[in-house]
């Protein structure tokens, strides 16, 4: 068996096999929420990873788009009746859209001024999902009780529930992945190192920053929708700054433009706090200086991106070996 | 023989210097093309002009005998004209491999959806060019390498290589040679007579005469944004206005 197909099994057996039967071992509800969130968050940070870590763009309002795509599903379920099946993709959806809204005017802003944009944005919608009563119930939230029904198939179990929301998380990294992993990739981190000099290889610098922008919040979206799905009950404080900011923080802790960093710095995030309950509050403070010790010392992150790149084309085998690319470089 | 670029009465204004004032001329197809001048001339501005980075303040561009003028860059790249900057734009952080890639997906395209699915042919030829022109310019073994730890003059090959790679019908260098020592620049002439030996029409910038003088077949000489010679190298050399501009300069 080759190193790549060896390596990508372990990761399938891991997350299908292994995580499961610990977590049906341990036999609390308490843990399959932290397998859940992990995966949230998970999805979140790659798909934030794709306009950050590769397109070089700081975005501070991931989190209302995660939000558009909760409420999007959270309401279609509880008001009108329309399911997991259709109200996940709908959610991503519904996300994707409010991107391409509020991208259309924003993308031609230069660094800064795109970050404080993207804050405006976040802000806005959380006042959004916190005054419109009429639609998103305000400060009360939404809840969804209608449990996951796929095809017509209602999955009540907690291991059925994981099985699904692992699946949709991991199909949707995988697409994140391969995004950042291709040539399509590359003219996105040619926007982050130099965006005038991409214009003059002949890429539409703005189309592609739209581009990255909306499939990004599509995935947030998608997340979303497993969140609201999962905890059955989403309010306006799920989506506000600070989890924009705890999104980042994964993102820039596991390694900017490194996708495996960036799912290690997601699982970091959510598990820690977790593991270190036994300390209280001071648990913050510690993984506060965890992550400012991580930055100091570690400046590209945990999982750099030079090493990410070499993982992805060596070890996991997406790079194009023709005759002429003898070391295996370059993307299929 | 086919005119490939032409210049009518480009003018940019800078507040209240001309930059480039009134320049007039025209490029042939398969020409070596220089354009000299002393330092702040008007030489980068004219490119700039040219390849639709700076819009002109009056005049017009033409390119294959369509004017240009006012199209957004990536338009004009599609064209068929590529270049490289006067102070060395490669991507630092991405693999001299990867900075080669963008010159050729920027022309043959990419999308998301190529990206997932049915993208193979696309990717294929774009790995291909790269590895032709990572050779062409000898920097097959350092494909892996980030483009920062690569030395000067390394760099400087890459991002001519990136250009090439866009596969252009005319190639503009803004002064390629600064910063190399005497056989560097050498080495650099006889690429550059190699590749217009091929077809390709080649505009150069130079504020130096050396490299110039030896490899072009026709010059034109800016002064504070004015052109004051437009002829063969021998001819230009001796014209007392180039004279005066180069000696009356800090040159
Ligand atoms: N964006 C700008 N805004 C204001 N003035 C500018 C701008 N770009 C260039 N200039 C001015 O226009 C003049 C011509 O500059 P340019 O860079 O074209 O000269 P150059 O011939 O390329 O010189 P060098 O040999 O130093 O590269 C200079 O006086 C410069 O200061
Ligand atoms: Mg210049």
């Amino acid at each position: 068996m080759s190193k790549p197909l060896f390596i990508k099994l372990l990761l399938l057996v891991i997350v299908f096999a292994v995580v499961p039967f610990a977590l049906e071992g341990l036999g609390k509800g308490y843990y399959y929420q932290i397998a859940t969130l992990a995966f949230v968050f998970m999805l979140l940070a790659a798909s934030l990873h794709l306009v950050t870590g590769v397109a070089g763009l700081l975005h501070l309002g991931h989190a209302s788009l995660y939000g558009v795509g909760a409420y999007v599903a959270a309401l279609l379920g509880s008001k009108y009746g329309i399911g997991f099946t259709y109200g996940l993709p709908l959610a991503g959806i519904g996300a994707a859209f409010v991107a391409f809204l509020v991208a259309l005017p924003t993308m031609r802003l230069m660094s800064i001024y795109f970050a404080v944009a993207t804050l405006g944005i976040g802000q806005m919608l959380f006042l959004v999902f916190q005054n419109w009563v009429d639609v998103t119930n305000g400060p009360n939230g939404v809840m969804l009780f209608d449990g996951i029904d796929l095809f017509g198939y209602a999955i009540n179990s907690e291991l059925g529930i994981y099985y699904v929301v692992a699946v949709v998380a991991a199909v949707s990294i995988l697409i994140l992945n391969r995004l950042s992993h291709s040539y399509y990739g590359n003219a996105l981190r040619s926007l982050r190192e130099d965006d005038q000099c991409t214009a003059a290889m002949g890429i539409n610098v703005t189309v592609m920053k739209i581009q990255a922008f909306v499939i990004s919040a599509f995935f947030a979206g998608i997340a979303g929708a497993l969140w609201a799905y999962t905890t059955g009950y989403i309010s306006p404080n799920d989506f506000n700054f600070s989890q924009s900011i705890l999104i980042l923080t994964m993102v820039v802790v596991g390694g900017l433009g490194s996708l495996p960093g960036v799912l290690i710095g997601a699982l970091l995030l959510i598990l820690l706090p977790e593991v270190l309950r036994y300390f209280g509050d001071i648990r913050n403070i510690i993984v506060g200086l965890l992550m400012f010790g991580a930055i100091l010392f570690l400046p590209k992150g945990l999982f750099g991106e030079v090493n990410a790149l070499n993982f992805a084309r060596r070890i996991l085998g997406s790079a194009w070996s023709e005759d002429n690319s003898e070391k295996g470089i370059g993307w299929k | 023989m086919t005119t490939i670029l032409e210049l009518d009465s480009l003018t940019r204004v800078f507040g209240g210097l001309r930059a480039v004032d009134d320049v007039s001329t025209k490029v042939s197809e398969g020409e070596l093309f220089g354009l000299i001048g002393p330092n702040g001339a008007g030489k980068t501005t004219l490119f700039n002009l040219i390849s639709g980075f700076t819009p002109p303040s009056s005049g017009d561009v033409r390119f294959k005998g369509e004017s240009i003028t006012g199209l957004p860059v990536h338009k004009i790249a599609h064209r068929g004209m590529s270049r490289t900057f006067q102070n060395l734009r490669v991507f630092p952080n991405m693999t001299v491999f990867d900075n080669i890639s963008v010159g050729a997906l920027g022309m043959i395209g990419v999308s998301p959806f190529s990206a997932l699915w049915g993208g193979r042919a696309k990717a294929r030829e774009i790995s291909e060019r790269s590895w032709e022109m990572l050779e062409k310019v000898g920097l097959k073994e350092h494909a892996d390498d980030l483009a920062a730890n690569l030395s000067y003059g390394k760099r400087k090959y890459l991002e001519i290589a990136r250009a090439l790679a866009m596969k252009p019908d005319l190639l503009i260098l803004d002064e390629p040679a600064a910063g190399m020592n005497d056989s560097e620049t050498a080495e650099l002439a006889q690429f550059i007579t190699d590749l217009n030996k091929t077809g390709l029409t080649i505009m150069l910038v130079e504020h130096d005469m050396g490299l110039v003088m030896g490899i072009c077949q026709r010059l034109v000489v800016l002064a504070s944004g004015r052109k004051i010679a437009d002829d063969v190298p021998a001819k230009v050399r001796q014209d007392p206005a180039v004279l005066e501009a180069y000696l009356g300069g800090d040159d």
